[in-house]
């Protein structure tokens, strides 16, 4: 027996939603008028979103996962060259409290997991396949290794959203997203191995 | 803000990519950072438990191997509670896995904490029953290297000794200028020796302390612990189903221990008596003590536990390894005026 299908879909909604919520912040900034500035988790969280819904749903998937390993790989560099930038100007302790640490991570993941499931189960059924998929997985260590570090950041993000930090910030919204996607895909790592 | 390298109107976006600002983060207090270790390992353990073997006949039947040796008014709501779980396996482990994540957002988020923590100890006591008969302690099972005295009690030690309270009144070493009623000049109560002193006070979260690690001594020592090839085979067995690197250690270590188990066991039942008096202790001596004490505890996650055979797949947590961890943490001196002033910032 495999995860259950209603607790995939349910996720796979959650993704949907999170998805919606990202697209309509990055309308809201309205792209299109000169000199505004669009926010890259943003980016970052409506293709994750688009992405792993479709991992956990069959129905729902949109492209090959070639494609997405080529976007997350780019969405990786562009993460990866933001955190070094400001461990640079900032110092490696100030990571900690930045946006870009914990989205590298969840590219990096997006990456793993769409180079790790074994090809029939990518192929197939998505997440619903991963069940008898287990011995083929690449690498089980790096998914606990990823589960690891996503656990630990979203703790850190609800304690910093539940403090005095994100009180008037529009940020807010941004981190409640990062903390459903990193969940989720704690959640998908996890039941890969 | 940033920009990525489109600029001049010469491509059609004339957007710019840019991450938003964010006020500084907030730095958690020693105690609260603990919280947030517990919280993780909630949240890793609810997650576990949405494994697909969990939703199988398996999960229950798992439960039902802990009641054999149990007194019967102990096995008897064991076996009810597995059989129940096994006729129902997806609906009530998905309770269970929502319950535990539950908890472990709870204890992340500020507002909940004390709910969540409180709740968190209610559960832990119901599983280490139900689900863990009460960690093999009572049918000769329990073994420090597989995680007795049960994962799932130290969740609850650690939930009443971070509890967001200040317990008032003498507690450890009095601090220079501490006047009789337990406060110092500055006005503010006498502070805690180590974190885990706050909530319950210094002598209670010493012999708690003492207990667990004396109990894991004493486990180390038992008949089936102790045999000669018993931590051999408990290690190699381990190996199986493992990734390459981690049987390769389970087998090295296997092949280290051979059928010198009553060393080993007699080793480490004596550096679990020396890290249980450690907190009597003066603080640098203490401080070597807890040291051993993570050496041990991280010695039983990777050899005892194969990192509670997550990579094995089919775990249904971490184990005790990561807990033993925090509890340490949880023990380490404080500095010199650094417990007062978080006590003073958490009023």
């Amino acid at each position: 027996m495999l995860t259950p299908v209603w607790i995939l879909d349910v996720l796979a909604g959650v993704m949907l939603a999170v998805a919606g919520v990202s697209a309509a912040r990055l309308a809201g900034a309205r792209p299109w008028r000169r000199g505004t500035v669009v926010t890259d988790t943003d980016v970052g969280h409506l293709l994750m979103a688009i992405a792993m819904a479709g991992m956990l749903a069959a129905g729902l998937r949109t492209l090959p996962g070639a494609a997405w390993v080529a976007i997350f790989g780019v969405l990786t560099c562009w993460f990866g060259y933001r955190v070094a930038r400001d461990a640079r100007a900032s110092g490696v302790r100030a990571l900690a409290g930045r946006h870009c640490t914990p989205h590298l991570v969840h590219s990096g993941a997006m990456v793993y997991m769409f180079l790790a499931l074994p090809p029939l189960a990518a192929a197939s059924a998505g997440m619903a396949g991963m069940g008898s998929a287990g011995p083929g997985l690449r690498y089980p260590s790096l998914a606990f290794v990823f589960a690891l570090i996503l656990a630990a950041s979203t703790v850190w993000d609800l304690d910093q959203l539940s403090g005095r930090r994100y009180q008037l910030a529009p940020a807010a919204v941004t981190v409640g997203c990062r903390i459903i996607m990193s969940i989720t895909m704690a959640f998908m790592l996890l039941i890969m191995i | 803000m940033s920009d990525l390298a489109v600029r001049d109107g010469r491509v059609p976006w004339r957007g710019r990519l840019g991450t938003e600002s964010v006020p500084a983060a907030e730095a958690p207090d020693a105690r609260r950072a603990l919280q947030l270790g517990l919280a993780g390992i909630w949240l890793l353990d609810a997650l576990l438990q949405y494994q697909q073997v969990m939703f199988t006949r398996a999960f229950g039947q798992m439960l039902a191997a802990t009641a054999p040796g149990n007194p019967g008014v102990i096995a008897r709501p064991i076996t009810w509670d597995a059989t129940l779980i096994e006729h129902h396996a997806v609906a009530l482990n998905a309770v269970f896995a929502t319950v535990q994540l539950l908890l472990g957002l709870g204890i992340a988020f500020r507002p909940l904490t004390r709910f969540a923590l409180a709740a968190s100890v209610a559960w832990s006591l119901a599983v280490w029953w139900l689900g863990e008969g009460l960690g093999g302690v009572l049918n000769g099972t329990a073994n420090p290297a597989t995680g007795a005295p049960g994962a799932v009690i130290l969740y609850a030690l650690l939930a009443v000794l971070l509890w967001p309270a200040d317990r008032a009144g003498p507690a450890g070493a009095v601090p220079a200028g501490a006047v009789p009623d337990g406060t110092v000049p500055d006005g503010t109560a006498e502070a805690a020796p180590f974190t885990a002193a706050r909530a319950v006070g210094a002598r209670a979260a010493r012999w708690l302390w003492l207990v667990l690690w004396l109990s894991l001594a004493w486990f180390a020592l038992q008949p089936a612990n102790r045999a000669p090839l018993a931590l051999h085979d408990l290690t190699a067995r381990l190996a199986d189903g493992e990734p390459r690197w981690l049987a390769g250690i389970e087998n090295g270590a296997a092949a280290v221990i051979g059928s010198h188990g009553l060393a080993v066991s007699i080793a480490l039942a004596a550096a679990c008596v020396i890290v249980a008096a450690g907190v009597w202790l003066p603080r640098p001596a203490a401080r070597a003590t807890l040291v051993l004490a993570l050496l041990v505890a991280a010695a039983i996650w990777v050899v005892g536990e194969a990192f509670g055979m997550i990579l094995a797949g089919g775990a249904t947590d971490p184990n005790s390894g990561p807990l033993l961890v925090l509890l340490a943490l949880a023990y380490w001196p404080a500095k010199q005026g650094q417990a007062r002033a978080e006590r003073a910032a958490s009023c």
